[in-house]
């Protein structure tokens, strides 16, 4: 490769490398600004839009409740998810391939058909707005990838570990807590985080699930930004922005990004 | 896998006792539930009420009024087309960056990798706000533009804003097959090529760009049927002025309340949208889904 190829190639990485980072920096760039409305570059450097953020009481009640509905999202489909996995990798029953054919299909279902197959289906089974059904609606969403996560955590697992426990005297309990749990934890904790923020940023779906009584955060600035253009949402998108880095670092290290996004998905 | 897993399970069990059957089942029953109630039920209702009239009874109207209606039909005929824009923009910025990646390091690959996926990993209203203000008239782009004494161009709710907004967040979607494409590539093939004499442009044309046909398709399929399926990013992006079909689906929904007519316009999705994707996912695991990411 001659030395102009080279250079032309790093300059288009930097320049899609930047493409892909401009819409956090200037979020994140323009939450300091000390103008009343949003400028990049910020004019000045203030905290003030945070402070701003705190003085608003429907904020703090929509982050409740999406900080709640995905913390239990997030647990409820670790524990789901582990079930699940080790049915479908050790047992035979009955409707076994067609719940691996759900799991697998699910993701090719656009999450906007599902917002509003949900938003129908709930209102005939009568069931009202509230954070239990945007619990339920987000579950349809996290399981499958927590389903995948603990299945190629199994297929990395040695069988003969646990029949020499089992064979060494282990009893069936010990022999799930000591050889099985720890060959699939990481596909648990990453599993558990994606869910928490897959849960945590959805719109899609809990748009047609709430109601102005009860809105979620995403729902809450999706709103405010139709009204209001002042720096207040820069500084929650930053606030969120820190909050999505955190449940990153930890998928990374435990089962690495690039793995949730295989044969799958959209929600977005 | 899922034979492999079929295996283990026969070994140890030696045929499916019934306990053991019931011990599957049992553990695999939270997992069934969630997805026959909150998967198969809602989508089951979904097909059947858009069959329905706005009081019960059977009818193809519906259908017959998405089809029938030009305004409709250049919805889907414009959806059609943002999704295929955003497709051809994924190619002409993906190929590249592919090709790029392909020559850094494990360690490289790995962050340039994070950094694709970094959209997909952050809200995706604040991503879309994020655009508006780089795009909004106190942003960085006009600054650029009026440093040079120029008005900026109108960047923002239009097919350019949409275009602009997906393409960043589907990036991902298309380089990550395109590495697993090129990455399979036999490694001698193109040093052979120049070899005997071919010059650096036709080993590309006649070696990599062929070879990296499958990754292509991949990813061109799932950026084509995801942007047409997408809501949030066109809505913020593009407004009520960039008609597309699940801005329709919602404002049928939730403003005009005409839950069939809703219905019926997402089932019309499912169809374009679904067979693309499973085709996909056949794509992928006939090619060996975890090479992809390899």
């Amino acid at each position: 490769m001659s030395r102009l190829t080279r250079l032309l190639g790093g300059a288009f990485a930097v320049l899609v490398g930047l493409f892909l980072i401009a819409p956090v920096a200037v979020t994140v760039a323009s939450s300091l600004t000390t103008t009343s409305y949003v400028t990049f570059p910020p004019q000045g450097i203030t905290l003030r839009w945070y402070a701003e953020v705190f003085q608003k009481p429907e904020f703090l009640s929509s982050f409740a409740l999406s900080a709640l509905v995905a913390l239990a999202a997030a647990a409820i489909s670790a524990v789901v998810g582990l079930a699940g996995g080790l049915a479908i990798h050790r047992y035979r029953f009955p409707g076994r391939g067609a719940l691996e054919a759900v799991l697998s299909s699910a993701f090719a279902v656009p999450t906007i058909v599902l917002g509003i197959g949900l938003l129908q289906w709930f209102a005939q089974m009568g069931l009202a707005s509230s954070p239990f059904t945007l619990l339920l609606a987000h579950l349809v969403l996290t399981v499958p990838y927590a389903v995948r996560l603990v299945l190629a955590g199994l297929a990395g697992l040695d069988r003969a570990a646990e029949k020499a426990a089992a064979g060494l005297g282990a009893a069936p309990f010990m022999v799930f807590w000591h050889v099985t749990l720890p060959a699939v934890r990481g596909a648990l904790i990453g599993g558990a985080f994606f869910a928490f923020i897959t849960s945590f940023d959805d719109l899609t779906v809990a748009l047609f699930v709430v109601t102005t009584d009860l809105q979620t955060l995403p729902v809450r600035i999706f709103n405010y930004m139709q009204y209001d253009y002042d720096p207040t949402v820069t500084a929650i998108g930053t606030l969120m922005v820190l909050f999505a880095v955190v449940a990153v670092v930890v998928i990374e290290r435990f089962v690495g990004v690039a793995k949730l996004f295989g044969a799958d998905q959209d929600h977005k | 896998m899922a034979a492999v897993g079929r295996l283990a399970g026969g070994q140890v069990s030696g045929g499916a006792s019934r306990p053991r059957r019931r011990t599957g089942l049992l553990l695999a029953l939270p997992a069934i539930a969630i997805f026959a109630l909150l998967f198969l039920a809602p989508l089951f209702t979904l097909v059947a009420n858009s069959f329905r009239t706005q009081t019960g009874a059977f009818t193809l109207d519906n259908y017959a009024r998405f089809l029938g209606d030009p305004f409709y039909r250049d919805v889907l005929w414009n959806t059609l087309k943002v999704a295929g824009m955003t497709t051809i923009g994924c190619l002409l910025v993906g190929y590249p960056f592919a090709l790029y990646m392909r020559g850094r390091s494990a360690r490289v690959r790995n962050w340039l990798a994070l950094l694709l996926l970094s959209p997909l990993l952050i809200s995706m209203v604040i991503r879309a706000y994020g655009w508006l203000v780089v795009l909004g008239p106190n942003g960085p782009v006009a600054a650029v533009f009026e440093a040079f004494g120029l008005t900026a161009p109108q960047l923002l709710y239009n097919d350019t804003a949409v275009l602009i907004g997906m393409v960043h967040v589907m990036l991902a979607y298309m380089v990550l097959p395109l590495m697993g494409s090129l990455d399979r590539i036999d490694p001698t093939l193109v040093p052979a090529a120049k070899g005997l004499g071919a010059p650096g442009w036709t080993c590309f044309w006649r070696i990599t760009l062929p070879l990296s046909a499958p990754g292509m398709l991949a990813g061109a399929m799932i950026v084509f049927s995801l942007t047409a399926s997408s809501f949030v990013t066109p809505a913020i992006l593009g407004g009520p002025k960039v008609k597309l079909m699940p801005y329709f689906v919602y404002t049928q929904a939730t403003t005009t309340l005409d839950w069939p007519y809703a219905a019926a316009i997402g089932f019309v999705l499912v169809v374009v949208t679904t067979g693309l994707l499973l085709g996909y996912a056949r794509l992928l695991r006939r090619g060996n889904g975890d090479v992809v990411f390899g």
